[in-house]
């Protein structure tokens, strides 16, 4: 019996609970036995990006335990997030210390959803439908620091009726950035609105994304511009069967 | 001894005089050319794809050559490298023919500034990038390719190299070298392409048919 | 570390006050230089090997840069040249003025050169009655209207064709008509008198080659030529940390410079002068002068993490994709160089003092990372930085104000004690529930206010937890 523990993120727990939920049901549906560790509360990256390494740790040493208490693999929605425990918790604990052994086992074991599904359970189609004009929005860290290039699209691709549209300049950042928003709001305003503009020339009626502070920026970014375009989680998108009696 | 800055750097590094230098990496290979012919016509191609007026021509028919870019851009005055090829092929006593004045190529700058047309050989021709190499010395001034708004040079295929490797092994004694890749440009102003800004407006690259 | 005092760089003022014209005139420069660059690379199958040679030997020099430099100085001493060691930008000033007085220079014409920029070169030389004129047409421009550059490779793209032709024609009391091929025309006339007359032309140097003493001088214009050629006195400023150790490894960066640059394969015009010339009748200087100049980059070498920083060779590549840069301009850098590279490089060599908003001004999206030629990781040292200013490291004492600090830490002990947390997650959405219109929360108390005034929150759903507990028990649906 597959075994994996719930990431739920910082911003899925406050603002996402309907992406959660998919996210616990899909992986259901694919016979994965879920664990949710209550203790879990954020990854720490705002205050580690922001360079408050120190203030970090103590966050760190409460996302390890609460995931040390078994050993399955650990799933979250959010490359970001994902990238943070795997490529920077080791980096915050002395070589030689326990600490840093667990956070060496942890990042080890610790996937993005869309890398979990298609790279370890090695599945490509969920079943999805949705009858609609699709764009896609490539997050920073989820391409760059994780190396996700095809996996998004890999899914996207088995969703039935879903027509495909590229967007203009996929891999630009929106603008989210964490506390980008907030150091420096009137770039990351411009930024977002380039990325509005350029998801309602697309001509899609639909804005998907593997992240959910890329989401919240998107999504809210798009109702400011008066556009009906749907921002979505691909999670969201791949637990559809719109259209399906 | 040494100076502040040395003493700064090595403090920095942790280094003392004596710490050795350690292996610098190794750099990739050179470019093959291919044959002369193929390297010759992708070199002019690429003159040409940067605005320079690029052909090839027999030894005979330079002098014709020559009639035609000084009436199409009316040339008054010019100013030529001292070189066996040029005297050879007569380009002196067919400027004079035409009534265009000689300035001496070590004339002073303010003479030179006032020539239209500056003639010079080549030491090497990159393919890749449609590059000329030259030199400097006394008889090979700099200034010819540079003051004159119209840049003529003409060159041999003996001068192809494959690659950069092959053109420093070559030059890298020399104490001057320029490599000229197409006419004087700049996008400065609303990104609109304008050549001939302080360099020559006109590159003209004639390359010797083997004979 | 530099001696000057430094107006503190308030990034965040000047991207709130960034003129509109600013982002569209810099984006149409970049997106043509991407797309250049893009070209150029696909058409090098060994791009990502030269890439990776190149950031090899800049590491390797960096690391050994003591024996490069005194190499160099011995080579071009050797072929006659003049070695100055300027340990901060007034030394190099000073070096320069004694120069000048030497030899009784009343006008120098400058190629450009962003060394000199770094020291304010130009104003001590005015200050001391010598006229220094910019020669490469975009910094002619900018110097004409008293302004910083907006790009790196093109300083004056923020400028509108009527604007430069008025800027021409109050400052050179003639009529110039707003036609940029007419208006480098003039540039041309004006300046060929002043190459001609200049008693010394001053450059800087995109390399340094340790093994022949070689100065490596790239344009496009003819301007470095004639800089270097026409006056008979030649002064370079050059960082120490433009040394490359040989010709060999010059190969991997001219190949790599003006296609990441500008998506050219090479600049029109690749200088490689060693000292001064060596005939009366050849042009070029009788004197030739180097200024090494340190100005901090010693200290930053101290660094591990920094250091790598000093790999750059100026292709502003970095700038061309960052997402940021391109909405606010090179002015918001407050300093000569801007971009991601300026924001990692002005907190190393300025102080965070001066510059701690720096670093921070970025995303961390990564696209610099993606292209820079020598694979500077900029995002890992903008992290690094930021260390800097929020605690402070081994170079410097922490920098940040002491309420965002305060906030950290208050954020830390929530997240680290989740029962505050889980507290906070059940409370929320009951005290925001009075913010939300239309399914959305459209503006909300300070700080959230920083993110509503531009877009607004998404309501705070947060029941999963409430959810997994009753399913729990339950059973699952």
């Amino acid at each position: 019996m597959t075994q994996a523990q719930l990431f739920i993120t910082c911003l899925g727990d406050q603002f996402y609970t309907s992406t959660l939920q998919n996210m616990t049901r899909l992986l259901e549906c694919l016979g994965v036995d879920l664990v949710f560790p209550p203790e879990q509360t954020c990854c720490g990256q705002p205050l580690f990006n922001n360079g408050f390494e120190d203030q970090t740790r103590a966050v760190t040493l409460n996302f390890m335990r609460a995931f040390a208490k078994s050993d399955a693999p650990i799933v979250g929605p959010s490359g970001s997030c994902v990238s943070m425990v795997k490529h920077h918790y080791p980096e915050l604990f002395p070589a030689g210390t326990p600490e840093h052994s667990l956070a060496t086992d942890i990042a080890a074991r610790t996937f993005e959803f869309t890398e979990y599904i298609v790279n370890v359970l090695k599945i490509t189609d969920l079943g999805a439908v949705y009858p609609h004009k699709v764009t896609y929005h490539a997050s920073c860290h989820y391409l760059r620091e994780m190396g996700l290039k095809t996996e998004a699209k890999t899914l996207l691709n088995a969703v039935k009726e879903l027509e495909f549209v590229p967007l203009n300049e996929e891999e630009t950042c929106c603008g989210f950035g964490g506390a980008f928003t907030v150091t420096y709001p009137e770039v990351s305003r411009a930024m977002m609105d380039n990325k509005v503009k350029r998801i309602i020339a697309s001509g899609a009626d639909t804005v998907v994304t593997c992240e959910p502070g890329c989401l919240m920026n998107i999504a809210g970014g798009l109702y400011k511009a008066g556009s009906n375009i749907h921002a979505m989680h691909i999670i969201d998108l791949l637990a559809s069967k719109e259209g399906v009696a | 001894m040494t100076n502040p800055v040395i003493e700064n750097i090595r403090r920095s590094l942790g280094r003392t005089d004596q710490t050795t230098l350690s292996l610098r990496p190794v750099i990739y290979e050179s470019r093959h050319p291919e044959s002369v012919d193929s390297e010759t016509e992708r070199f002019l191609d690429e003159v040409r794809k940067l605005s320079g007026i690029a052909q090839k021509l027999t030894p005979e028919s330079v002098t014709a050559a020559l009639k035609s870019l000084v009436a199409e851009n009316n040339i008054c005055k010019a100013t030529l490298w001292h070189s066996p090829l040029f005297e050879q092929l007569g380009i002196d006593s067919t400027l004079r023919g035409l009534g265009v004045d000689l300035v001496s190529p070590t004339a002073d700058k303010r003479e030179m500034e006032l020539c239209d047309l500056g003639i010079t050989e080549a030491d090497y021709l990159l393919p890749e990038t449609g590059t000329l190499v030259l030199r400097s010395s006394a008889e090979k001034p700099r200034a010819v390719s540079l003051l004159p708004r119209i840049h003529l040079t003409i060159v041999r295929p003996e001068m192809l190299r494959a690659d950069l490797h092959q053109v420093f092994a070559e030059a890298k004694d020399s104490h001057y070298l320029v490599f000229i890749t197409g006419p004087s440009r700049t996008a400065d102003i609303e990104l609109t392409v304008t050549l001939g800004v302080h360099g020559p407006k006109n590159l003209y690259v004639w390359m010797l048919d083997q004979s | 570390m530099s001696d000057d005092t430094h107006t503190y760089i308030g990034f965040e003022e000047y991207s709130e006050h960034v003129p509109p014209s600013i982002p569209s005139a810099v984006q149409q420069a970049t997106s043509r230089f991407v797309d250049g660059r893009a070209a150029r690379v696909a058409e090098l199958p060994q791009w990502e090997e030269l890439r990776q040679i190149g950031s090899d030997i800049r590491l390797h020099t960096i690391e050994n840069m003591d024996v490069y430099l005194t190499r160099f100085e011995t080579a071009v001493q050797a072929a006659g040249g003049i070695a100055h060691w300027a340990s901060t930008a007034e030394d190099a000033r000073q070096i320069v003025l004694q120069i000048a007085k030497e030899h009784n220079v009343k006008l120098a014409v400058k190629s450009k050169s962003m060394a000199t920029e770094e020291i304010g070169l130009n104003h001590a030389l005015e200050a001391a009655g010598i006229e220094a004129l910019e020669t490469d047409l975009g910094e002619y421009i900018i110097q004409l209207a008293g302004t910083g550059p907006s790009h790196i490779i093109v300083p004056a793209v923020h400028l509108k064709k009527e604007e430069i032709a008025a800027l021409f024609s109050k400052k050179l009391h003639i009529d110039a008509p707003a036609d940029p091929i007419e208006l480098a025309r003039i540039a041309r006339e004006i300046l060929r008198e002043k190459f001609l007359a200049a008693g010394m032309g001053i450059s800087g140097a995109n390399f340094l080659v340790a093994e022949t003493g070689t100065l490596v001088i790239v344009t496009n214009e003819g301007n470095g030529r004639m800089c270097t050629t026409m006056p008979e006195l030649h002064v370079a400023v050059v960082g120490i940390d433009k040394v490359i150790p040989d010709w060999e490894s010059l190969t991997v960066f001219l190949k790599l410079l003006a296609r990441s640059a500008t998506g050219q394969k090479l600049s029109t015009y690749t200088q490689f002068i060693t000292g001064p010339r060596q005939a009366e009748g050849e042009f070029g200087p009788k004197e030739f002068h180097i200024v090494l100049l340190d100005n901090g980059r010693s200290k930053i070498l101290k660094d591990p993490i920094g250091r790598d920083v000093l790999k750059c060779i100026r292709c502003g590549a970095c700038a061309n994709v960052c997402p940021v840069y391109k909405n606010v301009g090179g002015f918001a850098y407050g300093s000569f160089i801007s971009g991601p590279i300026g924001a990692i490089l002005s907190p190393q060599m300025l102080g965070m003092p001066t510059a701690r908003e720096l670093p921070y001004a970025s995303t961390l999206c990564g696209a610099c990372a993606d292209v820079c030629p020598v694979k500077i990781p900029i995002p890992t040292i903008l992290r690094h930085l930021r260390r800097r200013v929020a605690q402070g490291d081994d170079f410097a004492t922490p920098t940040m104000p002491a309420l965002i600090h305060a906030t950290a830490g208050l954020v830390s002990l929530a997240l680290a004690q989740n029962w505050i947390y889980r507290l906070g997650t059940r409370l929320l959405p009951f005290f925001m529930r009075i913010f939300k219109r239309d399914g959305w929360i459209p503006s909300a108390p300070y700080p959230l206010s920083r993110w509503t005034k531009a877009r607004p929150l998404p309501p705070f759903t947060a029941s999963f937890r409430q959810w997994w507990n009753v399913r729990s028990t339950k059973g699952k649906e």
